[in-house]
């Protein structure tokens, strides 16, 4: 049998809610078939009041056994590194993190928030959150770059804002099973196998990307919304558009472009708009792209996009001339 | 006088403590306290307007579509967009679906599961309570695990994803669905229906439900023929253990008004609920006016330039957080909502039941006649909200007209102002926002949650909520179980923990 317990710092909740959406095991098969016993989790426990600092009492002094301590939310410090931004059961939650850590053999950070800082830690940063062990993109975080859990890893990140069901199953499945390894990490210590490709892997408007179509206005299923909407895909990574949402679909199946929240710099705020150069191309490249070798091959993929692509397939009653460049 | 700590005050989503002082067994006084902070508000100062669409949905992870609509409502307003009937429709199936997975996870995950209680073991029906609702076991638990879900994929289907989709922008909404995505989503509302809805909550056709139950009589009537619905299950349980005698608190009911039901510029005029205020003893209605709204810090800890014993309109809201433990009078994090009224501050109710009342459901208004707006009354409004909305999302797909746009690009504005008011699931949700230079000078968000549970204002007038708990006589001290019904009845949202502190 494994334990887990589940908190929240300076959260929304969205990532216990999006962990409730999953499917294939759905929440409640996962924990019978995997013989989980979740010890807390602030949503979906019976326990409340004494009962629950007891539990937490004895997590810290480990008469209870903890395999996996997951934390959903930033690390608060303010005001003034006092922590007092967010209290829980009577005390600091930051002061809980660090004892709790301490004891679990696996330390989980779901969500960019828990991750990196997310929304809480942006500019400028009100509250003085902070990831578990990343700041943003320094290293260190509330736990010290050093960190590692009783089983010597570092905090394992799951980011997203929120992170998808199917990363945390996989994610935990891993380490009920003893596979998961520190090679299986990246460099902000994500599970490779999810975080491998971006976000555009998958999207069907990959294709308008390549001959390098632009939609220029929200509202149509056709173009690409790299160039001018703002859209992150291209050097976001994630597997959003390959393990789709809710089993149905995805920000840019929908027409939204991505806004980069598995990175650790999410968010980056200017959403919704494509920052470009004098040259008029885009400020940040597709990942792993140069300058040089970008340039040239718009030009090509431009001359040589098919006329389908550029004409707009969909055309509906009160459409004012074409939406794509 | 002893004192004891319970702490923390779980399934409640956010971060609340419930101070509550007994005399005997009756609560002579109650203080609702919050202590989290995330400094949103101050967060967004000097951004793009835009960025507001994806930063407010982060509110909350449960009802991100509420603050998202309510966002880009408002910058509907300061673009002064026109909004086409299809973007309307889609938008408003988006918060329709959110709020249909929150009443349901909200009844069973947070609110339902409280029957096992000690209290309730020597109760004539609690075996079959137990079959149904315990946690993680119970068949109309599991039931609501596997079901609420689906919700989340008719979001998706035209959001995106669900939680935290940004899909609604001002001029409308991104996506551009084909026809068989409209029908892909009017296939899952009609399997919730006719499987879920139906089979398990209601124990009958909604059809006829909404047809035929206008009255709490015609309620307890249902109940007797359709016995095996969960619903039939809820009354019998909720009045044997006096739900319906519970929390009534201030009785005065606000609803900003949900849903506008054709194409608008800059603001809808007509709304499928409409807003307003309704006093539940006087039976007496009351237009909404958003200019009366104001915020107070006297007992919250924020400064306000002017002075802490003045009242904000939320276009002049500040967010100067200021936690000066010293300052005996100050004790939450959460501001003070009043509504100015004939010269004095109302603290009204939010929520389903405030909603379906204002706008003036026969089910919903008799009910509060008879059994007051209790917590009863509450849990019986989320549900039937529920089948309001799975009906209303099924006729505004139907109506959806293919090959007709879903978006208008507004013109650009350099400054202006604006406010979006929605019923989130929790009740009325406002955002108010200041753009100068293309950039926010000011976003105030004022959460329902916040109306309900106000601290006190500089009169000393308590908020719904104290005054909901006030007067309970509870049957053991050191189980307060009536409290936590109080409290979850109203969806408290935080997000996160909830500590109760215990004054005896
Ligand atoms: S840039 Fe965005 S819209 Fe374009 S192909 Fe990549 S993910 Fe899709």
């Amino acid at each position: 049998m494994k334990t887990i317990l589940w908190l929240q710092g300076g959260a929304c909740g969205g990532n216990t809610l999006s962990f409730l959406n999953a499917e294939s095991p759905d929440v409640l098969e996962f924990f019978s078939y995997y013989d989980i016993k979740l010890l807390w989790h602030p949503s979906l426990s019976l326990e409340t009041g004494d009962k629950v600092r007891e539990l937490l009492n004895n997590i810290v002094n480990m008469k209870i056994n903890l395999d996996i301590f997951i934390f959903e939310g930033t690390v608060v410090l303010g005001p003034n590194g006092s922590g007092k931004f967010n209290m829980f059961a009577g005390r600091p939650m930051k002061d809980w993190v660090n004892e709790i850590s301490k004891v679990a053999n696996y330390v989980i950070a779901v969500g960019d928030c828990a991750s990196f800082g997310g929304v809480p830690a942006s500019d400028p940063n009100p509250t003085e959150s902070t990831g578990l062990q990343f700041h943003k993109k320094e290293k260190g975080g509330f736990l010290g770059k050093d960190f590692r859990s009783r089983k010597n890893l570092p905090v394992i990140n799951i980011p997203g804002c929120p992170a998808h069901p199917e990363w945390i199953i996989t994610t935990l499945s891993m380490i009920i099973n003893d596979k998961l390894t520190e090679e299986d990490l990246d460099e902000y210590q994500r599970l490779k196998i999810i975080y491998n490709t971006t976000t555009q892997f998958g999207c069907p408007r990959n294709i308008y990307f390549s001959y390098k179509v632009a939609l220029k206005e929200f509202g149509h299923r056709e173009g690409c919304l790299y160039f001018d909407l703002g859209c992150k895909g291209s050097y976001t990574r994630s597997p959003c558009n390959v393990i789709l949402w809710n089993k149905q679909s995805s920000k840019t199946r929908v027409g939204t472009p991505c806004f980069g929240c598995t990175e650790f710099d999410f968010p980056t705020f200017n959403f919704f708009v494509t920052e470009k150069n004098r040259s008029g191309i885009p400020k940040r490249l597709p990942l792993g792209v140069s300058r040089g070798a970008y340039t040239t091959l718009s030009a090509i993929a431009r001359a040589s996009a098919p006329e389908f692509l550029v004409k707009p397939l969909i055309k509906k009653k009160e459409d004012r001339g074409n939406w794509l460049e | 006088m002893s004192s004891k700590i319970i702490s923390p005050f779980n399934r409640v989503e956010g971060d609340l403590d419930v101070e509550v002082k007994f005399e005997r067994n009756k609560v002579i006084d109650a203080k609702i306290i919050s202590r989290l902070f995330r400094g949103i508000e101050i967060i967004l100062k000097g951004k793009n307007p835009l960025d507001a669409l994806v930063i407010t949905p982060r509110v909350c992870g449960i009802c991100g579509a509420s603050h998202l609509y309510a966002s880009a409502s408002a910058l509907d307003m300061i673009y002064n967009a026109e909004v086409p009937i299809n973007a309307i429709r889609l938008r408003n199936v988006l918060s329709m679906a959110e709020t249909c997975q929150n009443d349901l996870r909200h009844t069973y995950f947070m609110f339902l599961i409280d029957v096992l209680n000690n209290k309730y073991h020597d109760y004539a029906n609690f075996e079959e309570v137990i079959r149904r609702w315990a946690p993680i076991q119970g068949s109309s638990y599991k039931e609501c695990f596997k079901w609420s879900k689906k919700y989340t994929e008719v979001y998706a289907i035209f959001g995106g994803q669900w939680p935290h989709g940004s899909a609604i922008i001002p001029g409308g909404i991104t996506a551009d669905p084909l026809p068989n995505e409209i029908q892909r989503a009017i296939s899952i509302l009609l399997d919730l229906k006719k499987n879920y809805l139906e089979k398990v909550i209601l124990g009958g056709p909604i059809n006829q439900f909404l047809d035929t139950v206008k009255s709490y009589n015609d309620l307890l009537q249902w109940a007797e023929d359709y016995k095996e619905g969960d619903l039939a299950k809820i009354l019998e349980f909720g009045l044997e253990a006096n739900w319906h005698k519970l929390g009534y608190g201030s009785g005065i009911m606000l609803s900003y008004g949900h849903l506008p039901t054709e194409e608008y510029v800059g603001t809808p005029s007509k709304k499928y609920f409409k807003p307003g205020i309704y006093f539940a003893k006087e039976k007496e209605y009351r237009e909404f006016d958003q200019r009366n709204v104001l915020e107070f810090v006297n007992s919250s800890y924020y400064t306000y330039s002017k002075g802490d014993q003045t009242g904000l309109h939320p276009f002049e809201g500040e967010t100067n957080p200021n936690l000066d433990e010293k300052n005996k009078k100050k004790y939450s994090l959460t501001k003070c909502f009043r509504y100015k009224l004939d010269g004095k501050l109302i603290a009204p109710e939010a929520g389903a039941l405030a909603m379906l009342s204002v706008t003036g459901n026969p089910l919903i208004l008799d009910l509060i006649d008879k059994i007051g707006p209790s917590v009863l009354s509450r849990v019986v409004a989320r549900l039937v909200r529920v089948l309001i909305y799975n009906e209303l999302m099924l006729q505004e797909l139907n109506n959806f007209e293919f090959g007709k746009p879903t978006y208008k690009k507004p013109s650009e504005v350099k400054e202006g102002m604006g406010y979006g008011l929605v019923e989130a699931p929790r009740g009325a949700l406002g955002h108010w926002v200041v753009v100068k230079n293309e950039k926010i000078l000011n976003y105030q968000i004022v959460t329902p949650t916040q109306i309900n549970m106000s601290p006190e204002d500089p009169l000393g007038n308590k908020s719904h909520m104290a005054l909901a708990l006030i007067g309970t006589e509870v049957s053991d001290v050191n189980n307060p179980i009536e409290v936590h019904h109080i409290v979850r009845s109203h969806d408290a949202c935080m997000v996160c923990n909830v500590h109760m502190l215990k004054l005896i």
